[in-house]
């Protein structure tokens, strides 16, 4: 063979060893999420999308994580179980994801958890109530929870926040929504209630189909409430509240900061109704906040940017698992990663981010409460961050 | 006062399902979707400041309704004739998930306020011994009033009225005497489609509007068996009676029976007498 040819051969050698390199250094890392785009709820998931969107636009656009981008695969289950089902089968068997996602409603756990379990693919649950297996001391081996809002700690935190800004004796009115998780939640309040002093004068669990919440609002008005705490979702909450006003009722409201919460505030303008969560408002205007909504500017979300901090605390924590998970990613080295972490929640919430091998929740919980000011015409907090251990 | 309201806003649904049936014999599955949309017109008549006036508002958007129900028949619900009830009952339940779908896509799953557009507050009136009654719960209140009077008075007294009876009772001999039939069974479609958006309307005023409004149209459907499918007559005793069971529900029995009490009325209408309130007995083997 001649020089010439050699050299030729060579090239072609090494461009294919170049172009194997580029393939491999194009693999992505794949995860699935079955989430309720659609549906039943999906005010609350759907921004989710928005912000994993968003933000692994960015990472990829900046080289990926650990020399690889990330792809993440959306299946909308419409809040409906079988659906769901078919997601996480398909997510895993024919999408070969290394980590499922759910951002659904609670009904739509148990078929994706079985199927995870079958696998052993961990499954992360973001902007979607937290299941109690992911609760310390017993976390379920494959569960992983970010959301912000969570049964059994929420509660304490609203009682002690009411106990606190009562001036008067406190007569509870109580509000759910008639599903499990609500209506469970509630009764909680209602057991903490009694030691704290508060008598409970009106305990209402609402249908999800209600088509006037005056008749319930009648009810916590005349059993002469002088605080509501509704956990509940957005839309119970706030309807409620609307209707109490428009009866006249004086008293004071707290609900759960769900992803609405900020612009509700504004668009209600009450003085006397609190929200409190476990994410920062963009009230707070720190830089994390700031970059959501410059990024949300340039992206044009779909939802306000007010809507997307949860989301975006899921992008935060998926990016930082699979910072830790070495390539190729597997199910097993995303679970190791998962079990071991501790995330800088850059002032989107009061503090880490820290999940062991025990807790898949956090270790503390910090919670924070808002209102809106008429005097400064804006949102703003009425009580710092309140850290809650996670036992 | 509760339960006037209430009433008022089954009543309101209610008559869009009884128009259709009465005139073309199909039950529209799909009128609480087209509940929402009169909601989501509104909203982005509002948005777009094609109109400061709320009044105005209500009017473009109660029109938009009324040409997408024509529109509905004439592309959609037409090429039914012929067929069996069952087969334009199926297509009208397609048209609903077709609606919820689109529903989404343009206005997204977001709670939307028209009123905060319209720099409006939401208030309240106050009658004698302290009760207060919403402003849109008042709206409701005339409006099904209204509706019901201007529906029964056409419906008896004018020319297209009487021949929309006519279509509905006897399609073939109407159509024998001249009677353009697909123009009234398209006027049916036009006006339910706007009246159940005028409901669509008033309650995405008084409490928001998001893709499960839709909900609301469905808990409305016992009110229309009850009436008698073919009555609108009924429709305000039927409205009534369903009310009352559901603010009882709630007041002494449980919040949660609330969703149950219009169906316990329905089943106990059912076992007494099947064709409703003032419902034709011959249409119940019909349907």
């Amino acid at each position: 063979m001649s020089g010439k040819k050699l050299r030729i051969w060579g090239m072609v050698v090494i461009g294919i060893l170049l172009s194997f390199r580029l393939t491999l250094a194009q693999e992505p890392y794949v995860v699935g999420i079955s989430m309720a785009i659609t549906g039943r709820g999906s005010e609350i998931y759907a921004p989710v999308k928005d912000a994993l969107d968003v933000y692994f636009k960015e990472v990829n656009a900046k080289g990926g994580i650990n020399g690889h981008p990330v792809k993440i695969i959306f299946e909308d289950n419409a809040a409906e179980p079988s659906k769901a089902a078919s997601d996480a089968k398909k997510l895993i068997t024919q999408d070969k994801v290394i980590l499922l996602m759910n951002a659904s409603l609670s009904s739509t756990y148990a078929p994706m958890i079985q199927t995870a379990k079958r696998y052993n693919v961990p499954i992360f649950f973001a902007g979607a109530v937290c299941p109690n297996e992911v609760y310390p001391p017993n976390a379920d081996d494959i569960q992983f929870c970010s959301s912000g809002f969570a049964s059994k700690y929420d509660s304490r935190f609203a009682m002690s926040f009411i106990k606190e800004q009562a001036k008067e004796p406190v007569k509870l009115g109580l509000v759910s929504m008639n599903i499990p998780i609500s209506r469970g939640e509630i009764d909680f309040a209602e057991t903490l209630a009694g030691p704290l002093g508060f008598v409970v004068v009106e305990k209402e669990a609402i249908p999800p189909t209600t088509p006037d919440f005056i008749p319930f609002a009648t009810k916590i008005k005349n059993a002469g409430a002088n605080w509501v705490y509704s956990w509940a979702p957005w839309a119970t909450q706030v309807k409620t509240f609307e209707a109490l006003r428009k009866l006249g009722w004086k008293g004071k409201y707290l609900a759960f900061a769900h992803i609405q919460a900020e612009e509700e505030l504004e668009r209600l303008k009450d003085d006397d109704f609190f929200v409190f969560g476990a994410n920062g408002l963009f009230a707070d205007n720190t830089s994390t906040h700031q970059k959501i909504r410059n990024t949300a500017a340039k992206e044009k979300t779909i939802y306000p940017y007010t809507q997307l901090t949860e989301g975006w605390l899921a992008a935060m924590v998926l990016e930082e698992v699979l910072k830790k998970t070495s390539w190729p990613g597997t199910p097993e080295k995303v679970k190791a990663a998962m079990n071991q972490l501790n995330l800088d929640m850059k002032e989107l919430r009061g503090g880490p981010l820290v999940w062991t091998p025990n807790n898949h929740f956090r270790t503390v919980n910090y919670y924070r409460a808002y209102k809106w000011s008429s005097n400064q015409k804006k949102v703003v907090h009425v009580k710092e961050w309140t850290p809650y251990t996670v036992k | 006062m509760n339960i006037v309201v209430l009433a008022s806003l089954y009543c309101l649904i209610g008559y869009g399902y009884v128009l259709i049936y009465q005139v073309s014999r199909v039950l529209n599955l799909a009128h609480g979707e087209l509940m929402s949309l009169g909601g989501y017109f509104l909203l982005t008549i509002v948005i777009m400041g094609m109109t400061v006036s709320p009044l105005t508002s209500f009017l473009l958007a109660f029109i938009l309704l009324l040409a997408l129900g024509l529109v509905i028949y004439f592309v959609l619900m037409r090429l039914m004739t012929g067929e069996s009830v069952f087969t334009a009952v199926l297509v009208t339940i397609s048209l609903g998930i077709l609606l919820r779908g689109l529903i989404t896509l343009t206005w997204t799953s977001q709670s939307w306020f028209p009123l905060q557009y319209m720099g409006i507050r939401a208030s309240s009136f106050q009658f004698i011994g302290g009760a207060q009654i919403p402003t849109f719960g008042l709206v409701k209140v005339a409006s099904a009033l209204g509706v019901f009077l201007i529906l029964t008075f056409g419906i008896k007294y004018t020319r297209w009225g009487i021949k929309m009876r006519a279509v509905g009772e006897n399609p073939l001999l109407a159509s024998q005497r001249g009677i353009a039939i697909h123009k009234y069974y398209a006027l049916a479609w036009g006006l339910a489609t706007s009246i159940g958006g005028l409901a669509g309307m008033i309650q995405a005023c008084d409490s928001g509007l998001d893709p499960g409004m839709f909900i609301i149209g469905l808990k409305a459907f016992p009110v229309v068996l009850v009436a008698g499918l073919d009555s609108l007559s009924g429709v305000i005793p039927a409205a009534l009676l369903v009310a009352t069971a559901e603010i009882l529900a709630i007041n002494y029995i449980s919040p949660q029976a609330s969703d149950v009490a219009p169906f316990a009325v329905l089943v106990a209408m059912l076992l007494i007498r099947p064709w409703g309130l003032f419902g034709t007995k011959e249409e119940l083997e019909r349907v």
